[in-house]
């Protein structure tokens, strides 16, 4: 059973022919961890904020459906995703930016509590402290007294996370939560979010640059690339069976010396067809066209033409 | 023969009095010639200091850097020396002038520092941007015109026009693209072996550093913890710093099963160091002599130094 | 070995690419005031550059004609010395704009060569300079400029050297601002490493990164410095009466508008508006907005 259900989500730059998410779909069942990876420029910090109607000025939403239990959230009026109706909480790279500076942490909390469920105001103050000491605070009321300035790095991420809790999320969208943090701390994080998991049964939307997170933490896995969906599938199809290009490319790149032409291309927004393109080693002709996702397996999905040249190629002969 | 650098009781402490920071807590540190020493730690831990007053941009509170068998002190033999010391930043793109070609760039420290004449320049620049990978057409091109991967070869290329014997290395690909620090890291051990050149390898990514260093240094709160031939230090862990370290570090390999060792809290204030051992408050194997004594750096087999009463009980102070 | 990133290998697939793609908007609808500023402009610049050489001289005196109203032989009319308003009005666009773009070009040069060392030395040296300049900026400049030529005596380089010392020291705070945090950034570090001894790093490589915000006061500064030249000569301190400057101009002309000749002060003072607007509309719309 999926919780939250996206599709054919299209994004693209007010005005211009640019689109920055094309036709991207994924789903993240409640109580799974689902990672959305790829590098700076594949879309993936656009995607978590089109689901937060978010979108920065200039960048549209054009199509796409966003559901949770099968209800719709995207308000087809307004192209955007209407933030009051979504059961889902963000927290982001960097938490001591995304806090208030001038409150402190537990009333920040506090209002989220009042706000969602009208409490009282020591009523608020008493569920944030206990809040925070499920994220594992130590001295919770001594930290709720705090402003986020006052507060480390990884502290602050306790803190938003509390924060999104609070909310109490179906979906749990997690941008690069530890790319700013220490290892060790990362581990702590990890741990609190995978706990949060089992506890809540959230669902969490896990995105990031770093493979070895994904392979850590994520059920299943996403891969984006130029705001395209490359392959999708779990963890084990992805770290162990690979079938597109890029996923190739990628896992390899971390692990050995990969040909420099491929690595600082960068991404080509102006590019018809796949994106990959003019950085693959196999594209020809057809890859001036956008390639389907096709099934390479049980729940493993890719987008390229070598998957649909094979089948040819094999009936052919 | 003497070690190209030699680190002796290195500190710095920033400010005075009750808000003195002391970063630098009494550093003993070899690199030999076409060494690559690894640097790793958390943030706060010293590391890019450390480098900085090798690179002569922080001045040393107190100690000794011996290079090439001269100390380096102000004099005019230290001058000279400091040609035959470079260093490459963490931010590429922060790291070269924007108003500058990337030619005038590279002339700066052939003309100052090398004292070659105007004839020359134009050759000399064009051989090293073959050397780090790039096209004679780049000479020509700002820092903003560049990829950040290619800002960061012109850095490189910069910090090697001089002709140094060592360079620092801060943190040289940890803004790049994970899919370009390989390729980053192919490059340096290249020159490495075509020039000779020793580097002080900064990094707060085990794996990097896992790639390019013979021997590696953990700092933990100014000091040195522990210090291993590379694979020594990865494959059996001594410090119970290091060990916590490398069994949370993310990793790709599905088939992994180390056992995850989090170390709780966080590394604490420098400003506020308790009695003893710094990692007391967050060691697994925390005992009474650690709270009353500072241990220091003893040997834990052959070639290899950790600073800890539990796992080298030669650690007498 | 050979250079590797920018030849691509000839049997890599180029796919096609969307045409048109995103074409910058034009200028005039992204910052139409600007458009409106820079049209202005070019044509004094044209009236300042070729105009003196077609008009009539501007201070031959012809009573026989005096205080005509605008007409084709005299499109801004006369004065009362019957001289040709147009005639004056053109070699005073000269003498105005070059002393305001000098004078914003003086100020920023001499105010940003300060606020660099301020900036990247600090310590005693710039404690001493801020408090000088805070000294200096808690005069109003138009105040300042008016003690300076009373000091200094009302030749026009006077003039210029009083107004330019009294917008010295917004160039000052800005290139020392900038300059303060320029000087963390690594590139400094990396300039250093590379052999630049101080004075190098400060004025090859911290000054042309801090200038930006200078550049677009000095546009500003440009407008308000033509401002206060033709504020002092209308308040007869500044340039000296028959040369031919707006400010002068308006001064001389303001006696002749209770006999209903308005044409002698209400030209020179619209080019002074005009002047100072279109100077305004420029250093405002890139000033902030884009960087």
């Amino acid at each position: 059973m999926s919780t939250l259900e996206v599709e054919g989500l299209t994004v693209g730059v007010t005005r211009s022919p640019t689109s920055i998410l094309a036709d991207v779909s994924f789903s993240v069942p409640a109580g799974k961890i689902v990672g959305l990876v790829g590098e700076s420029g594949s879309g993936k910090t656009m995607a978590a904020l089109t689901m937060m109607g978010l979108l920065p000025d200039g960048i549209e939403l054009r199509s796409g459906s966003v559901r949770m239990d099968g209800r719709q959230l995207l308000d087809p009026a307004r192209m955007t995703v209407s933030r009051e109706s979504a059961d889902m909480a963000m927290i982001f790279q960097h938490p001591q930016a995304a806090l208030n500076p001038t409150m402190k942490v537990g009333r920040q909390i506090a209002r989220v509590f009042s706000l969602q469920q009208g409490a009282g105001r020591s009523e608020a103050m008493s569920q944030s402290i206990e809040m925070l000491r499920r994220v594992g605070i130590p001295g919770a009321a001594r930290v709720a007294g705090a402003h986020p300035h006052q507060l480390s790095g990884g502290m602050c991420q306790r803190v938003m996370i509390a924060m999104a809790l609070a909310c109490r999320p179906r979906i749990l969208i997690a941008d690069e939560p530890t790319t700013a943090l220490d290892v060790t701390i990362q581990a702590q994080i990890f741990d609190l979010i995978r706990d949060l998991v089992a506890e809540t049964g959230a669902g969490v939307l896990f995105i990031t640059h770093d493979l070895a997170a994904v392979a850590e933490m994520c059920d299943s896995v996403t891969v984006l690339f130029g705001g395209q969906v490359m392959e999708e599938g779990s963890r084990d199809d992805i770290f162990r069976r690979p079938r597109h290009p890029y996923t190739t490319y990628l896992l390899d790149s971390v692990q050995k010396e990969v040909d420099p032409h491929v690595v600082e291309a960068g991404v080509d927004f102006e590019l018809v067809g796949c994106r990959f393109g003019h950085r693959c080693d196999y594209a020809w002709e057809a890859c001036g066209e956008v390639p389907d996702l096709v099934a390479v397996g049980e729940g493993h999905r890719s987008a390229c033409f070598l998957h649909t040249a094979e089948v040819t190629r094999a009936g052919a002969s | 023969m003497p070690a190209l650098l030699e680190l002796r009781g290195l500190r710095k402490t920033f400010g005075r009095g009750r808000r003195a920071l002391p970063a630098v807590r009494g550093v003993d540190l070899d690199v030999a010639r076409g060494e690559t020493v690894g640097v790793v730690g958390e943030s706060g831990c010293g590391k890019t200091t450390l480098g900085r007053m090798v690179a002569g941009l922080t001045p040393v509170t107190d100690g000794v850097i011996r290079f090439d068998g001269s100390d380096l002190d102000g004099t005019s033999a230290s001058r000279e020396n400091r040609r035959r010391i470079q260093m490459v930043f963490q931010h590429p793109a922060q790291s070269l002038n924007r108003r500058m070609t990337v030619g005038a760039m590279l002339a700066e420290p052939l003309r100052l520092l090398a004292g070659a004449p105007r004839s020359e320049t134009a050759g000399r620049i064009e051989e090293m941007l073959a050397l780090v990978g790039l096209d004679p057409a780049f000479g020509s091109r700002r820092p903003r015109q560049l990829s950040g991967g290619q800002q960061q070869r012109v850095a490189i290329a910069r910090a090697l026009m001089p002709d140094p014997d060592l360079v620092v290395l801060d943190e040289p690909t940890s803004s790049l693209d994970q899919s370009l620090r390989g390729r980053m890291i192919a490059l340096l051990r290249r020159i490495q072996e075509m020039r000779g050149v020793s580097y002080l390898f900064i990094s707060h990514d085990l794996g990097t550093v896992r790639r390019i260093a013979d021997r590696v240094a953990v700092m933990y709160l100014g000091r040195i913890v522990e210090i291993a031939p590379t694979r020594e230090l990865f494959d059996d862990p001594r410090h119970p710093y290091t060990r916590a370290l490398l069994s949370v570090a993310p990793t790709m390999d599905l088939d992994d099963v180390r056992e995850r060792i989090v170390l709780p809290g966080e590394t604490p204030s420098p400003t506020d160091l308790p009695t003893g051992c710094s990692f007391q408050d967050r060691c697994p194997l925390v005992f009474d002599r650690c709270r009353s004594e500072s241990p220091v750096l003893a040997p834990v087999g052959s070639y290899r130094l950790a600073e800890c009463f539990a796992v080298a009980p030669a650690s007498d102070a | 070995m050979a250079a590797e990133s920018m030849p691509g290998r000839s049997r890599r697939f180029v796919p096609p690419r969307i045409d048109g793609g995103a074409e910058a908007l034009p200028l005039a609808s992204r910052k139409p005031l600007a458009v409106v500023g820079m049209a202005i402009l070019a044509v004094y610049i044209l009236l300042a550059a070729v105009g003196p050489f077609f008009v009539a001289d501007p201070v031959a005196t012809d009573p026989v004609n005096a205080l005509l109203p605008p007409s084709f032989d005299h499109p801004m009319g006369t004065d009362n010395f019957g001289r040709d308003v147009f005639a004056r009005a053109v070699h005073s666009a000269r003498l105005d704009l070059t002393l305001g773009i000098a004078i914003a070009m003086c100020a920023m040069v001499i105010g940003s060569a300060i606020g660099v060392v301020a900036g990247y030395w600090g310590g005693a040296v710039d404690e001493t300079l801020m408090r000088f300049t805070d000294i200096v900026l808690a005069f109003p400049g138009f105040v300042l400029a008016l003690i300076l030529v009373a000091v200094l005596g009302n030749s026009t380089l006077n003039v210029g050297v009083a107004v330019t010392a009294a917008f010295v020291p917004y160039f000052i705070r800005l290139t020392r601002a900038q300059a303060l945090s320029e000087r963390e950034l690594e590139y400094v570090d990396g300039a250093k490493l590379a052999g630049n001894r101080s004075a190098r790093v400060a004025f090859i490589h911290v000054l042309p990164n801090s200038l930006q915000p200078s550049l677009v006061t000095a546009t500003l500064v440009a407008g308000w410095a033509i401002l206060t030249v033709s504020g002092l000569a209308f308040l007869g301190v500044g340039i000296k009466p028959p040369t031919a400057e707006w400010g002068v101009m308006v001064s001389e002309g303001a006696r002749d508008i209770d006999a209903g000749h308005w044409w002698t002060s209400f030209f020179p003072g619209g080019m002074i508006v005009l002047a100072a607007m279109a100077f305004h509309f420029i250093g405002d719309e890139f000033g902030g907005r884009e960087a």
